[in-house]
């Protein structure tokens, strides 16, 4: 590996790269060595036309683009010299000549480069009397964008990102030199899975969302590292918090996972944390309609309904219906319910979709995967039993199973003794549970989630819910020791569960909690035992 | 016939017969026989001759053609391409021109040397969009060329083909830059790519590729034929040859004149080219095309030759001659230089997008009569924070000029600033 010197300190970086690629593959760009740039992004081409990465090379007598000059064994490179400072200096002039400085008015301002950047290494006056370039505000790019095209410093980051993440090429600069601008063809909208990532990558306050923008602003924001729960990549998000109410997600860049991106459908699904949700819990007795419980009442009357069945031998009666939104730590606790009862007939349902081959999987869940794992596979079997008369009860978490077409609807549910159900959103099955129990929202608690590939990875609670709500684990410890169960006491510990998982699957071994940390960790697919289909 | 005033040399020598543009006439005037001695010669001593030629790239850059050559990889499985730079864009540069309509075959017979040098298996011969008749000439005389067999299958020697393809340019000056070029003629907008990779790598259709210029082209039968110290005859030690001076502007008599390198900007401008009107003196010259910095009269005493032009900060440039006389406002002028450069910027690299756009808003606002002490100063700012930084070479073509302006004539915008308007009559519209 050639070993390269960066402003006197010596690093080892990886063979065919560039200087700024270097400084990224080895995490110093921006962090300890600070190369400022706007068109070079991590994912995209090399474009090598903002000219702000410029940097003096050891034996190079003009100033180098540090984006597109590949190391060499024994390079050195210095970016803090005077002669570097001044080319920032001149760059950051010349982009703000036509810039209108709308900062005030302007959604990006707080995470703006060309804001942060002018502060950093910029002047702060301004030597320009000219008029500057008048051009197309508040534009309908499509569905999801609009954009501002005073405000674009054309480092094409958008432009490139459609030809070569989505492939499909809306965005083009029209006309050169100063008249340059950015736009789409007639009739032909900015229009693709990925559209909102080209706001994420522009620098500056031409591309905002039509979901986020004059919502807050984003200093009052806190971002919390999450992961997607909108399919089974588990793409990494940065959760962005303000007055206990999510109110977008980013993507958070994992090179291992969704590399920058996110899809626009995840990136909506933050939705999902406030709406629709299951607020109270709620009981029915026979014949009646659902009525909002106290928490413990509910608790109490599930665990009622349950310990009929237990007594009359629940491992026969009982089904059990896992979520693939649940943890894998919740559903640890549920695996453990069922042997605690002998429960021989349990799977998960999951629900499936478009996929393509960029990032959405077909499986519409976070942990389809970790369910499977921990032993809850193909729900047929589950289904079949209910049909065929042979259950009393059921266990549900969540309510995927509304969308499999082999339980024939909630009703294939009513002619059984006992329904509990434990959700976080409202649905169809609170019409025929006896006991619905509401839980928490992945963006609520600690927990991990298997993504399709087997990497392990950890959501952290983001917001607190408005009511009482705990995660499915912590219910089913209560409700386990409300039933007297072995190995149940109604206290939850998600730490101690999530070191635990090792005990029912031993590819979790070292795999937890603790360990994953923000980027998570893969399972190791030899030590994998008794997985479900 | 030739409609210009003129003087040949061995280029010229033969473009007032029409005959020479013919493959009949060319032949009869001893043409090929260079390609011919070059059939024989390996590859290797094709671009030690031409090395030793000292003939360097009359497109502008001056770099040494045997140099460019050598960069071509020797093994590989990929197809070489060339290309003939016949852009010609740069104001005030018209050699090229009179290269193709008069002597085509010169052309090609150059190309398909520089073929058996690189081992090249085609050229793209990139006529600027404007250059109607010169790419028709082109094209007549790749089609007699092929019927002869210098071209086609056979054109490299048994069973190794050369073909010419001419394409049209659609006009737009950033195409007559060796990467905007291979853009456009992959039918993608003209902007300039990063280096690296080289075109010698990664050139044409991603292939190794040497660009060179048509007038370069033409001197190679030339020095096939007599050999490198022949060639070392003409021009001075570190710029051997002749070149075509394009002389253009307020002399009497503006033509083509095919002279030494190193021949005097005076004796071009006051001799050959009849200097200025009765009456009028010279105030300026540009010496190598608008993107060359200009000299005053005080300076001309100089030989053609970037070694000399260098120590009074210009170069030779494309040899396009323009001379200005005193009725001229310098004012405007670099004002229209710098919205040529303005509108033709391809909008890629930060400075050269706002720099080109910024000096000229300035000019012209000084122009208007509204221009401020410090202007004259934001303008040599922007041009020194253009110059050097971009992927091509562009905005040093479009701050040089302008730098060049205030060298040499800053009193005549101090002039324009005191009177808040132009001191000359307007000779034409902003």
């Amino acid at each position: 590996m050639p070993r390269i010197t960066v402003d006197g300190r010596i690093i080892e970086v990886p063979e065919g790269r560039t200087i700024l690629q270097a400084l990224d593959d080895v995490g110093l760009l921006m962090n300890g060595v600070d190369v400022p740039h706007y068109c070079w992004h991590p994912k995209l081409s090399i474009d090598g036309s903002c000219r702000l990465c410029q940097v003096e090379v050891e034996g190079m007598p003009k100033l180098q683009i540090a984006c597109n000059t590949p190391v060499q064994d024994g390079m050195a490179v210095r970016t803090d010299t005077e002669r570097v400072r001044k080319a920032r200096e001149g760059v950051m002039e010349l982009l703000l000549v036509n810039h209108p400085l709308d900062c005030p008015i302007c959604d990006q301002a707080g995470e703006c480069k060309l804001q942060d950047y002018a502060f950093e290494y910029g002047v702060l006056e301004s030597r320009t009397r000219e008029p500057r370039r008048a051009l197309k505000k508040n534009v309908d790019l499509g569905p999801t964008i609009v954009f501002d095209q005073e405000r674009c410093i054309l480092c094409r980051r958008c432009v490139r990102f459609c030809d070569e993440v989505p492939r499909t090429g809306e965005l083009r600069v029209f006309g050169r030199g100063d008249r340059s601008v950015i736009d789409v063809d007639p009739d032909r909208p900015l229009a693709n899975d990925y559209s909102m990532n080209v706001a994420d990558i522009c620098p500056v306050g031409a591309l905002t969302t039509k979901d986020f923008r004059f919502k807050i602003r984003v200093w009052f924001l806190r971002d919390v590292p999450g992961v997607c729960t909108g399919c089974a990549k588990g793409c990494n998000v940065y959760v962005g918090v303000a007055n206990n109410k999510a109110y977008r997600y980013v993507p958070r860049r994992n090179d291992e996972v969704n590399a920058t991106w996110l899809c626009d459908g995840g990136r909506l699904s933050y939705r999902r944390i406030g709406a629709e949700r299951l607020r109270e819990p709620l009981v029915r007795v026979d014949g009646g309609a659902a009525q909002p419980t106290p928490y413990a009442e509910a608790l109490e009357a599930a665990a009622g309904r349950l310990r009929q069945l237990v007594d009359a031998g629940a491992g026969e009666r009982l089904v059990v219906l896992a979520s693939p939104h649940a943890t894998n730590e919740d559903l640890l606790a549920l695996r453990r319910f069922c042997d605690a009862l002998g429960v021989t007939s349990a799977g998960a349902a999951v629900v499936r979709g478009e996929s393509d081959d960029l990032l959405i999987q077909a499986e519409k869940a976070p942990n389809a995967e970790g369910a499977r794992l921990l032993g809850f596979g193909e729900p047929g079997p589950v289904l079949e039993r209910i049909r065929a008369g042979q259950a009393a009860g059921a266990l549900i978490l969540g309510h995927d199973v509304l969308h499999d077409s082999r339980l024939g609807g909630p009703e294939a549910l009513a002619s059984l003794d006992a329904v509990v159900v434990l959700d976080s959103h409202q649905s169809a099955l609170q019409r025929v549970a006896h006991v619905t129990i509401p839980v928490r929202h992945a963006a609520e608690k600690q927990g991990t989630f298997t993504n399709h590939a087997r990497r392990v990875q950890r959501v952290l609670p983001a917001v607190e819910p408005a009511w009482e709500a705990w995660s499915d684990g912590e219910v089913l410890a209560q409700l386990g020791a409300a039933l007297g169960l072995a190995g149940f006491d109604a206290s939850w510990d998600v730490v101690a569960a999530s070191k635990a998982l090792e005990q029912v699957q031993p590819a979790f071994s070292g795999v937890h909690l603790q360990s994953v940390g923000d980027e998570g960790l893969a399972l190791d697919a030899e030590a994998i035992r008794g997985a479900a289909s | 016939m030739l409609t210009v005033p003129y003087i040949t040399n061995y280029l010229t020598e033969h473009f007032a017969d029409d005959a020479f543009g013919t493959i009949e006439g060319y032949e009869r005037y001893g043409g090929y026989a260079g390609y011919r001695q070059a059939l024989d010669t390996p590859a290797e001593d094709l671009i030690e001759l031409v090395k030793a030629s000292g003939l360097q790239g009359r497109g502008g850059a001056g770099f040494s053609t045997g140099m460019k050559w050598s960069f071509m990889p020797r093994e590989t499985d990929q197809p070489k391409f060339l290309v003939c730079n016949a852009d010609e864009s740069e104001p005030g540069s018209f050699k090229d021109r009179i290269l193709m309509e008069r002597g085509p075959h010169q052309v090609i017979e150059g190309i398909l040397i520089a073929a058996l040098a690189t081992g090249s298996d085609k050229t793209f011969l990139y006529v600027r969009g404007e250059y109607a008749h010169p790419a028709d000439r082109m094209e007549q005389a790749v089609r007699e060329a092929r019927e002869r067999g210098y071209l086609g299958p056979n054109a490299l020697g048994k069973r190794r083909s050369h073909e010419i393809v001419v394409t049209r340019g659609a006009g737009a000056y950033i195409c007559g830059e060796e990467t905007g070029l291979l853009e456009s003629l992959e039918g993608k907008k003209g902007q300039p790519r990063k280096k690296p990779p080289f075109p010698a790598q990664y050139g044409a259709f991603g292939m190794p590729t040497t660009v060179n210029n048509v007038e370069t082209f033409s001197h190679v039968p030339h020095i096939l034929k007599h050999g490198a110290e022949w060639f070392r005859g003409f021009g001075t030690e570190k710029s051997p040859g002749t070149t075509i001076f394009g002389v253009s502007g307020q002399v009497r008599r503006p033509g083509l004149y095919e002279l030494p390198l190193g021949t005097r900007l005076d004796e071009i401008v006051f001799e050959h080219a009849g200097g200025p009107a009765e009456g009028r003196k010279v105030k300026g010259v540009i010496p190598g095309g608008m993107s060359m910095p200009v000299l005053p009269a005080s300076l001309l005493d100089v030989p053609m030759a970037n070694e000399f032009l260098r120590e009074r900060k210009t170069m030779l440039g494309t040899g396009g001659i323009m001379v200005m006389d005193d009725t001229t406002c310098m004012v405007r002028a670099s004002c229209v230089i710098s919205y040529f450069f303005r509108d033709e910027s391809c909008g890629q690299c930060t400075q050269c997008r706002e720099g080109t756009g910024w000096m000229h808003k300035i000019l012209e606002r000084i122009e208007r009569g509204a221009g401020e002490r410090e202007d004259l100063d934001v303008l040599l700012d922007v041009a020194a924070k253009m110059e050097g930084q971009t992927i091509c070479a562009f905005a040093d073509a479009a701050a040089w000029p302008i730098q060049g302006m205030l060298r040499h004539f800053r009193e005549e915008f101090e002039e324009h600033v005191r009177q808040q308007k132009c001191p000359f009559p307007a000779s034409f519209e902003l």
